[in-house]
């Protein structure tokens, strides 16, 4: 026995073995979870809208997330004449494996994360930006002009709100000095959270990182490029069964990585003002997560050239210049306030 | 003419656009048949340059049911219930329009009692439908699944009070044939009028709201103002009437102006907008659906008695005889004019020989290629929304 | 609608036929708001006076088929035809009111239309070439608009068979 509990101790600690354990682990654990947030998406939706959302299947409507999975399981695969098979067959699994690539990083506890790059900031944001390709090309193999203008939309307003996005994920960076998310969710832990400390660039970046998330994860009010009452499912048009699942699937899981990389980030991790732990963690990253929802029901969307220009003349001017607050406010700290 | 036409549909798309970038790579979308928001069945082909329109050509003909073949075979009493389904929004205001046609070729005038209540119906079903308009168009901003779906679900909410106030007095909730030539059919039950009272009130209250949670939003007006204007002029020469000419500037309203019913004792103020965009089309519909609600209050409690029903009760369809003649009735439907051109002579009398009708949709729709080129797609979604189509009216 | 306009108007209608078979013109005391008959040549100059005098909107335009039919007193069938009525509407300020004429066309005749004049009339005026046949002259884009492109037929003619056992659609 004591050389199984051995053979765990050295497995666990090679950091090749903690991460093949903890990305099963995690991963199953979040798939499951976005099942269910699913379901409470609707359940809150519904009780917006003055109705209750689903309620037949299982108590409370809970296995309704099951019962879809089964339907879109059973579905025929259709690919349309005249698309590509390929690239057709390709798009929806790749966007999916780019957003479980963007988990990896995410710090869910103190020793709670896949890969702890020393870079993990960029990782996360590199695959997010990635995600934009599998679109693309969904748009394009489909064969159909409504994916083609969803697709193109889509690159266009990803491949601006990133620019905010990548700014204003500098300034944790700067204020901890480091890519590694454990680290920065560490100083914070130490020296307070960005959203607040230094007083200042944190409010306006943690605001901006926000909204440019929800902007890449496509939801409303920027889901221009599935906008579902003129181009009915933009991209997903032509896709079927679960081919088309995993396409809100996976932008359900990017607003959820999305929601923990901001309370990561800005919010201090695990860090709460009694037990710090990983409740902490996914407390806050539900709590975002409710407020994305919240966001999706109740507002209406942009139109395509009124997103881009919220982007190109607001937010990334805004952005530049928490990047620069915070250089100054670290240095000023750093410095002792001398100038 | 005053205002250039577009140029009509040829099969080569790209032979008669006169000003477009020649080096541009122009895509025919259709907006087809089977959509989301075209409010029905109908069919815009768009040729965009990129997202924008460079022009639309507009196919409607789906929903043609051949109503008025139809009406030529029917007896003037079975008329009813197939006209309730043209403008299928709002049925009552069909039904009257169609009963105000016979009854001027019949000579009969409906007594006071039923033409009071025929007007609490027509101001009840205009709440109604304008509910309906202003949903549906938060819907085709804001997504089915989303922010717009959310206004959508309140104002149905809202609708089905209505509803029941109507189920109430005629046994459906939709489709009543509760007007025939010469009156109504089914009387106020007891309890109606406050029924009634609750109900507006309600809807008060939640048209406030409506304004909060939509009109003050950054995002609607954004999305609204200065899209898809019509001018005055467009919209007298179109023929356009109703929300759509009002939110252009032109202050005409059937109801003010020719009262029919029993519009003559009651004060109608008629809302108009100067802007003619689909804002201003939005708030036309708001402000009128507040507006009937206070016409309808204040009508509610003042039901004067006697009969409904001119004349002797109908008890055979074919009782309703028009030997010959030919008149022309409008009413104010909540979409603009909506006419009936009766030529009656039909064989042994019982059935009408010509029936037209003139849907207020027709005109609204055939603006289209006048006013979507230079709009993006999604402005076009926002547009057709705001002109509050009904197809079953267009094609009948 | 001033005395005036009906001293304009009154030339434009068809004069009434007396007992002698002579024609009397209509006096302006007789001009009415609906239903006088107009020849089909002054159906445009009608149109153009309205427009001019205030009639902006465009109602609607109706075309019926009447068959061939005997009338009481009369030694000859009315022959075939078909009549188009057409309605306009003053927009006011106070009150608005309409002025309805119509004309007569024998078969084979064609109207004149009012596009030139009125934009509103472009799809009613095609609506009843696709669904009556009356042909309107002048109009830019005669072709159907509720029924198919290649449709045969003019499904409001009295004689269109509904009831018979050859179905109409394909």
């Amino acid at each position: 026995m004591s050389n199984l509990s051995e053979n765990i101790e050295l497995f666990m600690g090679n950091p090749w073995g903690r991460g093949v354990v903890l990305s099963i682990a995690i991963v199953t654990v979040v798939m499951t979870l976005i099942a269910w947030t699913i379901w409470f998406e609707r359940k809150f939706a519904g009780r917006m809208q003055n109705r209750v959302g689903p309620t037949f299947v299982g108590p409370f409507g809970l296995l309704q997330p099951l019962a879809d999975v089964i339907k879109m399981l059973r579905k025929e695969l259709i690919i349309p004449r005249g698309a590509d098979p390929f690239l057709f067959l390709l798009a929806p699994p790749l966007t999916l494996f780019f957003t479980l690539a963007g988990l990896a990083v995410v710090p869910f506890g103190p020793s709670i994360v896949v890969a702890d790059l020393e870079l993990g900031v960029l990782w996360a944001l590199a695959f997010s930006g990635l995600l934009l390709f599998p679109i693309w090309i969904a748009g394009w193999a489909s064969n159909n002009k409504y994916a083609l203008l969803g697709g193109m939309r889509a690159v266009a307003q990803g491949v601006s709100y990133e620019v905010p996005m990548l700014l204003t994920a500098l300034v944790p960076v700067i204020q901890c000095s480091s890519f590694n998310i454990t680290e920065i969710v560490n100083y914070q832990i130490a020296n307070g959270w960005v959203i607040y400390w230094p007083p200042g660039p944190g409010i306006f970046a943690a605001a901006i990182f926000f909204v440019a998330s929800l902007a890449e994860a496509n939801r409303i009010p920027f889901d221009i490029p599935e906008a579902e009452s003129e181009l009915i499912a933009g991209v997903g048009v032509e896709y079927t069964g679960i081919l088309y699942g995993l396409l809100p699937l996976s932008e359900y899981l990017h607003t959820l990585i999305s929601s923990a990389l901001v309370a990561a980030l800005f919010l201090g991790g695990w860090d709460g003002p009694f037990a710090p732990g990983m409740h902490w963690m996914i407390l806050k990253t539900l709590t975002l997560f409710v407020g994305i929802l919240w966001i999706r029901w109740s507002l209406l969307r942009f139109r395509s050239d009124q997103l881009l220009r919220i982007c190109w003349y607001w937010l990334v001017p805004i952005s530049m210049l928490t990047v620069c607050a915070a250089a100054l406010s670290k240095y000023l700290l750093a410095s002792g306030g001398s100038l | 003419m005053s205002i250039a036409m577009p140029s009509p549909f040829v099969a080569d798309p790209y032979l008669d656009i006169d000003d477009y970038d020649s080096d541009a790579d122009l895509m025919v979308l259709n907006l087809g048949p089977q959509h989301p928001s075209t409010h029905g069945v109908f069919r815009i082909k768009l040729i965009l340059d990129g997202e924008i329109i460079i022009k639309a050509i507009s196919y409607p003909g789906y929903l043609h049911r051949g109503v008025e073949k139809l009406c030529e075979k029917l007896n003037y009493a079975m008329i009813t219930p197939i006209v309730d389904k043209n403008d299928y929004i709002s049925p009552m205001i069909n039904e009257q329009a169609i009963n105000m046609a016979f009854e001027s070729l019949m000579g009969v005038e409906v007594p006071r009692r039923g033409r009071w209540i025929r007007t609490i119906l027509a101001e009840m079903q205009r709440v109604a439908s304008h509910l309906i308009a202003l949903g549906t168009f938060a819907m085709d901003l804001g997504g089915a699944i989303g922010g717009g779906a959310s206004l959508f679900m309140y104002m149905f909410r809202d609708r089905e009070l209505i509803l029941d106030c109507f189920e109430e007095l005629t046994g459906c909730r939709f489709h009543y044939n509760t007007h025939i030539a010469g009156g109504q059919r089914h009387d106020l039950p007891e309890g109606w009028s406050e029924k009634v009272k609750t109900a507006l009130a309600q809807i008060t209250q939640h048209l406030e709201d409506c304004k909060q949670l939509v009109v003050e939003n950054p995002i609607f007006a954004d999305r609204t103002k200065g899209v898809g204007v019509i001018t005055q002029q467009l919209a007298l020469e179109l023929g356009l009437q109703g929300p759509i000419a009002r939110a252009s500037g032109v202050d005409m309203d059937l109801r003010r102006d020719a009262p029919y019913h029993c519009y003559d004792e009651v004060k109608v103020n008629v809302v108009t907008e100067s802007s003619g965009d689909t804002w201003a089309r939005f708030m036309v519909r708001l402000r009128e659906a507040q507006e009937s609600i206070r016409i309808a209050t204040e009508m509610v409690d003042g039901v004067p008695v006697g009969p409904i029903f001119a004349g002797k009760v109908v008890k055979t369809a074919i009782a309703i005889k028009i030997k010959e003649g030919q008149s022309y009735v409008a009413v104010e439907s909540p979409r603009g004019e909506l006419g009936t051109y009766l030529i009656a002579g039909g064989p042994k009398g019982i059935s009408p020989y010509r029936l037209k009708i003139r849907p207020p949709s027709l005109h609204a729709i055939s603006a289209i290629p006048y006013i979507l080129p230079g709009n993006n797609v999604s402005d076009a979604i926002a547009i057709l929304g705001s002109l509050d189509p009904v197809m079953g009216e267009v094609d009948r | 609608m001033t005395p005036k306009l009906y001293q304009q108007i009154a030339p434009l209608l068809t004069p009434t036929v007396d007992a002698d078979g002579n024609a009397l013109p209509i006096t302006p005391e007789q001009v009415v708001n609906f239903g006088m008959m107009v020849p089909q040549n002054k159906h445009l100059a009608l149109a153009q006076l309205l427009k001019e005098a205030g009639y902006s909107i465009y109602v609607t335009v109706v075309a019926s088929h009447w068959e061939e039919q005997t009338v009481k007193g009369k030694s000859a069938p009315d022959p075939e035809h078909f009549e188009v009525a057409t309605v306009v509407r003053h927009p006011g300020p106070g009150a608005t009111t309409t002025f309805s004429w119509r004309v007569r066309l024998e078969v084979g005749e064609s109207i004149d239309s009012l596009v030139s004049l009125y934009a509103g009339a472009d799809w009613q005026e095609r609506e009843q070439y696709d669904l009556v046949g009356v042909r309107f002259d002048n109009h830019p884009d005669l072709r159907r608009l509720m029924m198919p492109e290649d449709w045969p037929g003019h499904p409001l003619r009295r004689d269109y068979a509904i009831d018979t056992s050859h179905f109409p659609w394909r």
